[in-house]
């Protein structure tokens, strides 16, 4: 295919903007996928992605469309929506020219929206605005539009007004693709260069891997090295997404589809490397290249404490199919053999441990999630610490760092008062804030991501009734008078209920979690006592009374079954439960020590 | 849920009992339904029992063990039936069983709107030993909210009657910790019927059963559960009178004189086999535990077809050892960790219920005595949590089916 007739383009958009439902019109009205075929959504197709709404890993498919009277093959690269994933977004962004910057003319701009532009504009892709849902009644594409040249700067006057739902505008979008985005740059008959953009786990395929071709041309059979790892594979088969996957037996510049070889774990792949003939001449690396930075850490023990094999071969199962999240052993005094995992965030660690329950069957214990924090030897030197079991006692070291986030809300002014106050009391440091239209506002702040992680982001939804939108990226690692925060349980230290607090905030987050505790924490045949402490001295107690009577009355011959089957019912509700001591603690509690996340579910 | 897998305990392959096994015969008809009751029950009218002996009479003549070592008829309201259909059953059964013989206990249950002197003289002569008489409570208005038909006066006059025609074991139901129930108003209640001279006392906290009135109206909040330390304190107070009186608390709701024990039940806590005949009744027998259908009509069905049971169960050995800790712990004479084994057919060496007991005897839940393990004055009113401890949850009892 000659670069002239092909252009490459990717929809940015904040997560419910109707990019999905953009995607589909454009498969249908191009004829890639019938009518009748069409499932909602083709692009997501993980379960949980369909359960939640949101697009975890980057899909992309090959349509075709006329205009003027030529044929021409565009590449829709899809992005997920969600900030943990930032790293993958940008990889996608560069497999393009062009990237439609998609907003809901009814919900206005929202931090995603920025975030994602801002990428796009500084991977140097045109980007051209649309504004969905003008079918909606109380749609303000004119205001809408404002707040897109305010918040990213560019000129949306001319922004397609269209309706994904009804597809309204969007054959003049795909107009627009053709018209408005430059064709690829790369030269065909340059060695080969090809960027991984993704690359995905099929259970009888095997390794999938998603590849732009910047330069040059791969064919079926031909050996080819990945740059970053040096490692080499056979093409077993090249092919595009029609959007089923379509052997062509070959892809050349300016194209994108996938590659196949037999690769066995996700891991030997790496999103951002560069694909080259094996032993073919010398080129330079594409750009940006990097491996994921986790910036979120939990612990995940098996429920049963003998299980920690099982766990292993779940967690080995599933980095096959997400190489993104980190895991390697760890001990807890209370929860026996486990493993630390790293994510890229919040979300991100959620999906895994769902994944984990559901794939594979797994019953576990999470800790609370933490952050990674760095303390400063005497000697100048750093150490990072996952976990507050980790962090040696205070004389051993001089300084405590956390990570501290740049964040960007995006709220309606009448939210400003009240959001302002919420970052004060979450160590927030002002930053500037901007006025995008009359309405919305946008703030920007740095905040430690404790603070982001531990209750923040719930607090944001529920200050601002669901509108404000949350972006972050980790600018800095800052000292601060941080301490352990120590939970007994019957006077027994319990590591995984521990973490790390400001002094001046150590008090009151003990007292919540003491309380969160007596909650979770069923009663006992014996008094069960509950503190927290930072150092020697106890900041909060509460103890749960003992219970007193639980006995079933009548017992004979014909009640037996029946009567052991209720008890037998009692005791599985315990299997997701922990013993520490003699203390039965269920799952959820280990969560206590978030603030309102923990509560919510 | 019938599989070929599970043959093994499906109806056509579970043992015959043994000579001697305790039977167990049930009546489900009542004069009115009781507001608390979760047993196979109704409130009968004189059609409903149409047939009934002769169909108890086939079925027993299939399954009924041959002379019986104890024999309870129990339901229900055996009294309910007329004397006419009380001999059939009874003649009945001897001429199957020749329990007359062999059984060192006959226990009927009785009402006391359905008993008077002359039914409890001819249960005597038809083989009864001892009877059961629903009291319940002597308060009108709590009998009242139980839906009973009877008042404190009718039940005196039905005890009465059973002494009259000279039946010397006696016990008496009664409930306690009812909604709005005086907890000094039940010891009274307690004081009167020990003071009729019963030789034994079942007293039972009143528990909200799934599928009754109670428990609905529980959950739509027009009925409050007495709270865990009133009933505490009922459970403790129940236990100090009756020991007072010189009764045993031999199991955690039952209460003997001497040597009154109720040898038919006692013989459920041990783990034991029985066979039990009639609608909704259980039997355990060998290592099956099976029972059939909870309605009347699918009862009638299934012993007319000669089908197999309505359901059956196979525990593990390692569940039965379980249960049968569980079971044995409700009674003072407590656990043998050496009969249990035996009981159950675990043959392991190691013995998890032992390291369980041990640990639970740390915690003053337990006390072991001459080889044996019971709870501790602090253990029984926990006896369920103490039981949970036992019961195994790691692997299901093997094939259980429902059909
Ligand atoms: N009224 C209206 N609703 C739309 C439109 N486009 C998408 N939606 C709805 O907006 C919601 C989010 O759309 P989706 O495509 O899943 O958003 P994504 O998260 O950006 O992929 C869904 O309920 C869509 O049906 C539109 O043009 N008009
Ligand atoms: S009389 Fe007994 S069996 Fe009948 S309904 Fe009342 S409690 Fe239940």
């Amino acid at each position: 295919m000659d670069t002239q007739h092909i252009r490459n383009f990717s929809i940015v958009a904040h997560i419910d903007h109707g990019k999905s439902t953009l995607a589909d019109r454009m498969l249908e009205l191009t004829g890639a996928v019938e009518q009748r075929d069409m499932r909602d959504q083709v692009l997501d197709d993980m379960e949980l992605e369909r359960e939640r709404g949101i697009t975890i890993k980057a899909r992309a498919v090959t349509i075709w469309h006329e205009y003027r009277g030529e044929r021409y093959q565009l590449n829709l690269i899809d992005t997920p929506g969600h900030v943990d994933f930032h790293y993958e977004v940008e990889k996608s962004l560069q497999a393009c020219e062009g990237a439609l910057l998609l907003v809901d003319a009814a919900q206005g701009v929202a931090a995603q929206t920025v975030a994602n532009a801002y990428l796009a504009i500084e991977g140097d892709l045109t980007v051209l605005p649309v504004l969905n849902k003008i079918d909606l009644v109380h749609a303000r594409p004119d205001e809408v539009a404002e707040e897109i040249e305010h918040s990213i700067g560019i000129d949306a006057t001319g922004a397609m007004a269209i309706s994904a739902k009804t597809g309204k505008g969007v054959s003049e979008v795909l107009d627009a693709v053709i018209r408005e985005i430059p064709p690829p740059a790369g030269d065909p008959d340059a060695p080969l260069r090809a960027l991984i953009f993704d690359a995905i786990y099929d259970e009888y395929r095997g390794i999938i891997v998603y590849l732009r071709v910047v330069d040059g041309r791969i064919e079926r059979g031909e050996r080819i090295r990945m740059m970053g790892t040096d490692k080499t594979y056979d093409a077993v088969e090249v092919g595009c997404f029609t959007p089923k996957m379509k052997s062509t037996g070959a892809l050349s510049a300016g194209e994108v589809g996938y590659f196949i070889s037999n690769i066995k774990r996700l891991g030997d792949v790496k999103v951002g490397d560069t694909m080259t003939h094996f032993r073919g001449p010398e080129v330079e690396m594409l750009p940006g290249y990097r491996e994921p930075t986790h910036m979120v850490f939990a612990d995940f023990y098996p429920t049963a404490a003998g299980d920690f094999e099982g766990l292993r071969e779940a967690l080995e199962t599933l980095s096959l199919s997400d190489s993104s999240f980190s895991y390697e052993p760890v001990t807890s005094d209370a929860l026996g053999f486990g493993f630390r995992c790293g994510f890229l965030g919040l979300l991100h660690m959620e999906i895994v441990q769902q994944r984990l329950e559901r794939e594979h069957d797994m019953d576990m214990i999470q800790t609370a999630p933490t952050v990674t924090y760095k303390i400063r030897m005497e000697d100048g030197t750093e150490d990072e610490i996952h976990s507050p079991g980790q962090l040696p006692s205070p004389d051993k070291y001089e300084g405590l760092l956390e990570p501290i986030a740049r964040a960007t809300l995006l709220i309606p002014a009448e939210y400003v008062g009240a959001l302002m106050q919420i970052c004060a009391d979450h160590r927030g440091t002002y930053v500037r804030q901007e006025y995008l239209s009359t309405t919305r506002v946008q703030l920007t702040y740095d905040i430690p991501l404790a603070e982001i992680i531990y209750d923040f982001y719930d607090k944001l939804k529920s200050s601002t009734r669901g509108y404000g939108t949350l972006n972050y990226e980790i600018v800095d690692f800052r000292e601060d008078d941080l301490v352990k925060l120590v939970i007994l349980v019957n006077r027994e230290e319990v590591d995984a209920l521990s973490s790390i607090a400001h002094r001046e905030q150590a008090e009151q987050r003990g007292r919540s979690i003491i309380k969160k505790l007596r909650k979770e924490i069923p009663r006992h045949m014996f008094e069960v006592s509950l503190q927290a402490a930072v150092g020697a001295r106890i900041i909060a107690r509460e103890n749960i009374a003992a219970l007193r009577k639980d006995v079933t009355a009548k017992c004979y011959g014909g009640d037996i079954t029946r009567k052991r089957k209720l008890l037998e019912k009692q005791k599985a509700g315990k299997r997701r439960m922990r013993q520490i001591g003699n203390v039965e603690i269920p799952q959820k509690a280990f969560l206590s020590v978030l603030g309102s996340a923990a509560e919510g579910k | 849920m019938k599989t070929a897998g599970d043959e093994s305990s499906t109806g056509s392959s579970i043992e015959p009992p043994r000579a001697g096994t305790p039977l167990y015969v049930h009546v489900p008809f009542c004069a009115a339904k009781c507001h608390y009751c979760d047993f196979y029950s109704f409130a009968a009218v004189a059609t409903d029992s149409e047939g009934f002996v002769p169909l108890l009479m086939r079925e027993a003549e299939r399954r009924a063990p041959l002379e019986p070592t104890t024999v309870f008829v129990g339901g229900g309201t055996p009294t309910w039936l007329s004397i006419v259909d009380l001999e059939a059953l009874f003649d009945g059964l001897d001429r199957i069983t020749g329990f007359r013989r062999s059984a060192a206990e006959v226990t009927v249950e009785c009402n006391p709107e359905s008993l008077d002197v002359a039914k409890a003289a001819r249960l005597l002569e038809l083989g009864a030993t001892r009877l059961s008489i629903g009291v319940q409570s002597l308060r009108p208005e709590i009998l009242e909210s139980f839906g009973r038909v009877h008042g404190p006066r009718q039940a005196f006059l039905a005890f009465d009657a059973a002494r009259t025609a000279g039946f010397d074991d006696l016990n008496t139901d009664l409930i306690y910790a009812a909604p709005g129930q005086d907890i000094d108003d039940w010891e009274q209640d307690l004081e009167r019927v020990l003071g009729w001279g019963p030789t034994h006392v079942s007293a039972y906290h009143l528990a909200f059963e799934p599928g009754t009135a109670f428990e609905r109206w529980r959950q739509e909040g027009k009925l409050a559960r007495a709270g865990e330390e009133l009933e505490l304190a009922f459970f403790e107070r129940t236990h100090a009178r009756l020991r007072s009186a010189g009764f045993e608390a031999y199991e955690l709701s039952n209460f003997s004189l001497s040597g009154r024990h109720c040898l038919h039940n006692v013989n459920y806590w041990e783990n034991g086999p029985y066979v039990g005949l009639g609608p909704s009744a259980v039997s355990r027998v060998g290592r099956d535990r099976f029972g059939n259908a909870r309605s009347l009509e699918t009862w009638r069905a299934d012993v007319l077809a000669q089908a197999g049971p309505a359901w059956s169960e196979r525990l593990s050995p390692r569940a039965s050892l379980g249960e049968t800790w569980w079971l044995g712990l409700r009674t003072t004479r407590g656990v043998s960790p050496e009969e249990a084994r035996a009981t159950a057919g675990f043959a392991d060496e190691i013995d998890p219920s032992l390291a369980e007991a041990r640990a639970l005897v740390e915690q003053g839940l337990l006390a072991e005595r001459d080889g044996r393990f019971a709870l501790t004055s602090r253990g029984l009113p926990l006896a369920d949590a103490v039981a949970v401890r036992f019961l195994e949850t790691a692997t299901a009892p093997e094939a259980v089916h429902e059909s």
